[in-house]
């Protein structure tokens, strides 16, 4: 122990000086952090505004749609998350899985119980369970896939739609059911991502495909598109979709704020995912090209047998990233397009009669960074262990 | 087994190199830029023939296969692959390369399929053969070239050898009527190199047309029926092994067959 900080830490006087002033800082600042979160943190602010801070004004007994369009969402990324086989031959141990399962859900499962703690109601605890119920479901039902053999002959291309159907259905359900005005919070940022990151996909693979086209109208046109839409900021583009619609469409027509923000998330973050994919088809040797060619395959079949599977698994970090950042930006959003998203919640409930004048904006600012980093960090996690089982830089 | 995998083995029998061409070329040359890689190609590769190309590097040897199956273009002149002549049109290149196998000095693989979909891939998307047969033909192959236990294997998981085999299986899965080998043991260790050159040499016993980019000179004396060797771009001397190596008659074979043996 001793050794080991002097190596470590007291090694020169430099080192020694480093170590104590940063020592100093850093404990200063967990202290501060703690401190604040404990003992001057007014919590208050967030209990009595939860709802609010989530799911806006979103109509009480239309909750149910919200509780089962995430429920569908969790069973379906849970039913495909466990698609590939599990080599039963190294298995590990009961306490290392926990301990693989606490890392990687650890931190949902605190900010969960956070909440219906925050929530304090039976509500918040039923709609937990639910979508614990609709992973375990999902967790299943990919184990069936794999393991039982009539259901494993089923092509992927039946299979996937049927998983997402539900979610999909409900999530347009409940974006249909409940007028927007209603809609707010948290729930408006998370509906934001996932629908932008659904259609973006598909549109940046397209895009970076057009970009590599033999046709050079094809290639004129989405090298246009991208370096357009790369050299602009996004808060413009989103100030943009807010005013630049009514010059063509009569505002009685105009699709609403959440329309637009996803509109351009979508046509924003597929710019990027498109040079994104164009890299990673650039890292793939001519190599597998020719032996794709010499086979007899035809150029279609090489891009989506050979070149694009590789090509994807190659820049997988790169666009979870992309996505965490779509994910983030959606706060934006909310500035550029008055939308009520967690953040405008945030700021508004420090304005609240009860609450105003009283410097809550700490309290407020730090839930929700907490919220986002919550979500961020278990993508990042997770893109890490796909990475890790897709065998990047092994194979 | 043989007899399911060629269903035409049975050309075996009878004398080799008939008078049918499965490969014709006709004042073939390809540029590239300012590069003359080929200047007036004319040669042929009978049915059952083995035919070695050997030559300095930068001889056009490569460029010299890889126009038989349109990886290259070639600017002038005409290449004629089992009565099918390649043109611009698609259909005709794709028909060629559905005839010809080809195998790479760096193997190509594709490192995302196991083994026995590497080599299931082609029979089941061209010829749209059903998964299961495929895969029965893919592990026959494998038997053939000797790595049946590989199956399952990802390419990265195997030996510089033994992914070539696999390279070979794979090209063998399509049924091809000539197969192309573009120095199939330059990226290979030593000690790999003779299982690779064996499992050729089967094939050439079993009567596969072929022709054969390689360095390796024992293997081009024992296996060919005729020799080509190339320089600048031109075929400069064809015979048969013992014409071209014990008695060569141009002065630019005898320096290079000086330097390397």
């Amino acid at each position: 122990m001793i050794t080991w900080l002097r190596r470590n830490l007291f090694r020169t006087w430099w080192d020694s000086i480093m170590t104590v002033v940063f020592g100093y800082v850093g404990l200063w600042v967990i202290w501060t952090v703690i401190e604040f979160v404990f003992v001057t943190g007014r919590w208050e602010i967030i209990q009595v505004n939860l709802k609010l801070l989530l799911v806006g004004r979103f109509p009480d007994e239309l909750m149910w749609l919200v509780g089962a369009s995430l429920t569908a969402l969790a069973f379906w990324v849970a039913a495909v998350a466990g698609g590939s086989k599990i080599d039963i031959s190294n298995r590990q141990s009961l306490s290392q899985r926990l301990f693989d399962y606490i890392r990687r859900f650890g931190l949902i499962v605190a900010l969960a119980a956070l909440l219906i703690f925050l929530a304090a109601d039976v509500a918040a605890l039923l709609l937990a369970l639910q979508i614990l119920g609709g992973v375990v479901a999902g967790r299943l039902v990919g184990l069936a896939r794999r393991n039982v053999g009539v259901l494993g002959a089923i092509p992927s291309i039946i299979w996937h739609p049927m998983l997402a159907s539900p979610a999909v259905a409900l999530v347009l359900v409940t974006l249909m059911e409940s007028t927007l005005e209603e809609w707010g919070g948290f729930l408006i940022n998370f509906y934001m991502a996932i629908i932008s990151i659904v259609l973006c996909f598909p549109l940046g693979v397209l895009l970076a495909l057009g970009r590599r086209s033999s046709f050079p109208i094809i290639r004129l046109v989405t090298t246009t598109y991208i370096e357009l839409i790369r050299g602009a900021p996004l808060f413009v583009l989103l100030l943009l979709a807010g005013v630049a619609l009514e010059f063509f469409i009569p505002p009685s027509i105009a699709p609403d704020a959440i329309f637009r923000g996803v509109t351009v998330f979508t046509l924003f973050t597929a710019a990027y995912l498109a040079e994104i994919v164009r890299g990673g088809l650039q890292s793939i040797p001519k190599g597998q090209t020719e032996a794709g060619k010499a086979l007899g395959l035809n150029t279609t079949k090489i891009t989506y047998l050979i070149t694009m599977p590789q090509a994807l698994r190659n820049v997988i970090p790169a666009q979870i990233g992309q996505f965490i950042s779509l994910f983030k930006d959606t706060t934006l959003a909310g500035a550029a397009l008055n939308i009520l998203d967690v953040l405008n919640v945030g700021t508004a409930i420090t304005k609240q009669q009860d609450f105003l004048g009283q410097g809550l904006i700490y309290e407020a600012l730090a839930f929700v960074a907490l919220l986002f980093w919550v979500g961020s960090y278990v993508m990042s996690r997770e893109s890490q262990r796909l990475e890790k089982r897709l065998g990047v830089g092994v194979r | 087994m043989s007899s399911e995998v060629f269903k035409d083995a049975t050309r075996m029998s009878g004398g080799r190199a008939s008078d049918e061409a499965i490969v014709t070329m006709e004042g073939v040359y390809k540029r590239f830029k300012d590069f003359e890689a080929l200047k007036n190609i004319n040669f042929q590769v009978g049915k059952q023939e083995v035919v070695v190309v050997i030559g300095p590097s930068g001889s056009g040897k490569s460029t010299l296969i890889r126009c038989i199956n349109r990886l290259e273009e070639h600017d002038d002149g005409r290449i004629i692959v089992d009565g099918t002549e390649l043109t611009t049109d698609v259909r005709n290149i794709q028909e060629i390369r559905k005839e010809t196998g080809m195998v790479f000095q760096s193997f190509n693989l594709f490192p995302h399929l196991t083994v026995l979909a590497n080599i299931a891939l082609a029979p089941r998307q061209v010829r749209g053969m059903p998964k299961a047969e495929a895969e029965a033909l893919a592990r026959e192959l494998l038997e053939r070239v000797k790595i049946p236990e590989q199956a399952d294997k990802f390419p990265a998981q195997l030996s510089g050898g033994q992914q070539q085999r696999v390279a070979i299986a794979r090209s063998l899965a399509m049924k091809p009527k000539v197969m192309l080998f573009d120095e199939p043991t330059s990226a290979l260790d030593p000690e790999m190199i003779n299982e690779v050159l064996d499992a050729i040499k089967q094939l050439a016993q079993e009567g596969m047309t072929m022709v054969v980019v390689t360095h390796e000179m024992g293997f081009a004396k024992e296996v060919a029926d005729r020799v080509v060797f190339m320089a600048d771009g031109e075929i400069v001397e064809v015979g048969t092994p013992s014409e071209i190596f014990d008695n060569p008659k141009e002065e630019r074979t005898q320096k290079f067959l000086a330097q390397i043996l």
